[in-house]
């Protein structure tokens, strides 16, 4: 695709995104609320992925975020719009200490100890009744961000979705792209060019963590209430993950795509078949990565011509 | 240039490199020894990848013992892995601009850097757009070695550049080499002693984690103990 039909579409596409509460009623904008939180959570996802590291913790840091937001709110008593960028910092700060434990890991075991640390992190929540609510969570009772206006969250969730695209940007068009790209192809010849590979994984692992427990913050804003249940959950892991399978990884326009179709599916779905709906969804995914392993995007390229990611 | 004392190293237990010392000046030195006998172990001790247990490595008078790789490669010396080591999926040009974005006396003369691999490869050149990992075993053999050269490092180390090569493409990398040599000193590590005699100044020989024999590349090639054990006259 010729650059400035891209950049044409990109533009229309922000334009469009900015200007649906003008149009749209409240369910679209919650379902496109929906849409963008996962779309964001799938691009810091595939960032990582960039270096070959596959993470499992993006329920564990949302949750974080999550939770470092709303008690910051409650027990540290700060305004609300500052709850956000904490959630982000405490999510960030989190995983640079954790880095130095686990960056080291590679493949699977990396894997399920992201895993394991959400799970950590859920239980510890659960356990600390008194200053997180424990099981039963914690309710903003005033003070919510933009008064629960439904555009104004709409907004905020767009901006969220904004700070994981222009991260992703900068990951594709600056030397880190080299770095991660090296990496995941063979670490003997990244460090034998000079590449600091534990540096470079930290600051992937910072930012694509900062930026999901940013997502956990405007979550959190957006809802009201945090329980551990609801941050924590599974589908924060699962859902970004299958949506950046299927529109294509290794880039940011893959998770995009992915997070739109199977966004759109599967609140489609969930009306048609209210009971079996994640079981179509389920199988739509085993048969795209069946079928389409490289995603939708990956496939588009192979039949356009253009290999699939700027280097695979 | 690179000096090595009383160097020993293993894995677990096991001592693969018992008591090396050598030395590397401005010139170009053959490493030969049968399969096992501890050269790529010396090699990645010399680039941080193992740990030495005892003895000494410098690099112009000061230990390198305990630097890690990217480190190693900042400081000048550059690593030809075995088994080519590229990155597949990026271009030819990528892989080559690769060599040199994170080493800081080289970031800045990247083009001109380019320029002169091309010189030095011309088939690089005419296919510079083409994914690493769909060229032949020795296409890919150059693009490893030109990518290394673009860190212009001051101590080029290769280990068995010869390693899966038909002959033809063997006496071709030997033949850059040798021309190499001009420039840049070069450690290099083979079992193809015949070829690479042609291309070193100096050698040693490493059998069972020591060095038993070492001379000049004339010397060697007359050596009844190289003759038998590694031309097989």
């Amino acid at each position: 695709m010729n650059r400035n039909l891209s950049r044409i579409i990109a533009l229309s596409a922000g334009a469009i995104a900015i200007a649906l509460p003008l149009f749209a009623g409240d369910y679209p904008l919650q379902v496109a609320r929906n849409v963008m939180m996962y779309m964001a959570l799938a691009i810091t996802w595939d960032m990582l992925l960039r270096s070959g590291q596959i993470s499992f913790g993006i329920a564990g840091l949302f949750g974080l975020g999550a939770y470092a937001g709303i008690l910051g709110m409650i027990r540290g008593g700060m305004p609300a719009w500052l709850s956000i960028p904490f959630a982000a910092f405490v999510a960030g700060f989190a995983a640079f200490l954790i880095g130095f434990m686990i960056l080291r890991l590679r493949a699977m075991y990396f894997s399920i100890v992201t895993l394991a640390l959400g799970e950590i992190f859920r239980i510890i929540i659960h356990n600390l009744h008194d200053f997180t609510g424990g099981p039963e969570g914690i309710v903003i009772q005033q003070g919510v961000i933009f008064g629960g206006s439904s555009s104004k969250l709409y907004w905020l969730t767009l901006g969220g979705l904004a700070v994981a695209i222009a991260a992703s940007y900068w990951f594709e068009h600056s030397k880190i792209h080299f770095a991660l790209t090296a990496i995941r192809n063979n670490e003997t010849s990244a460090k034998s060019s000079g590449i600091d590979i534990f540096k470079w994984l930290l600051v992937a692992f910072v930012v694509t963590s900062a930026i999901q427990g940013l997502l956990g913050g405007i979550f959190v804003q957006s809802y009201g209430f945090a329980t551990p249940e609801t941050v924590f959950s599974a589908d924060f892991t699962l859902l970004p993950l299958a949506m950046a399978l299927l529109g294509g990884v290794y880039s940011t326009v893959g998770p995009i795509f992915g997070a739109i179709l199977l966004g759109l599916v599967a609140e489609w779905l969930k009306l048609k078949i209210p009971y079996g709906h994640l079981v179509v969804y389920g199988i739509i995914i085993i048969l795209v990565i069946l079928f389409m392993p490289n995603g939708l995007l990956g496939r588009i390229r192979q039949t356009t011509g253009k290999r699939a990611g700027r280097t695979a | 240039m690179l000096k090595i004392q009383g160097l020993e190293c293993g894995y677990g237990r096991m001592k693969v490199i018992d008591g090396v010392s050598l030395e590397i000046g401005n010139e170009s030195v053959g490493l030969f020894g049968p399969n096992g006998a501890g050269k790529t172990t010396l090699i990645n001790a010399v680039m941080g990848m193992n740990k030495p247990w005892k003895g000494s490595i410098e690099l112009d008078g000061t230990s390198i013992v305990g630097f890690e790789t990217h480190v190693m490669a900042r400081k000048g010396v550059a690593l030809v892995p075995q088994e080519r080591e590229l990155f597949p999926g990026m271009s030819v040009e990528d892989n080559l601009r690769l060599g040199a974005v994170y080493i800081p006396h080289a970031k800045d003369s990247i083009q001109e850097q380019m320029e002169a691999m091309f010189a030095l490869f011309p088939i690089l050149k005419e296919r510079r757009k083409q994914l690493a990992g769909t060229m032949s075993g020795g296409q890919q053999r150059m693009v490893a070695i030109a990518r290394a050269l673009m860190s212009k490092p001051k101590l080029l180390i290769l280990d068995e550049p010869s390693l899966g090569l038909q002959p033809s493409i063997v006496a071709e990398v030997f033949d850059v080499l040798k021309e190499l040599k001009k420039t840049v000193s070069i450690l290099v590590t083979e079992q193809n002693v015949r070829e690479s005699l042609k291309s070193i100044d100096r050698g040693y020989v490493l059998e069972n984690g020591k060095i038993v024999l070492e001379d000049t590349a004339k010397g060697l090639e007359t050596n009844p103990h190289v003759l038998k054990s590694y031309l097989g006259l």
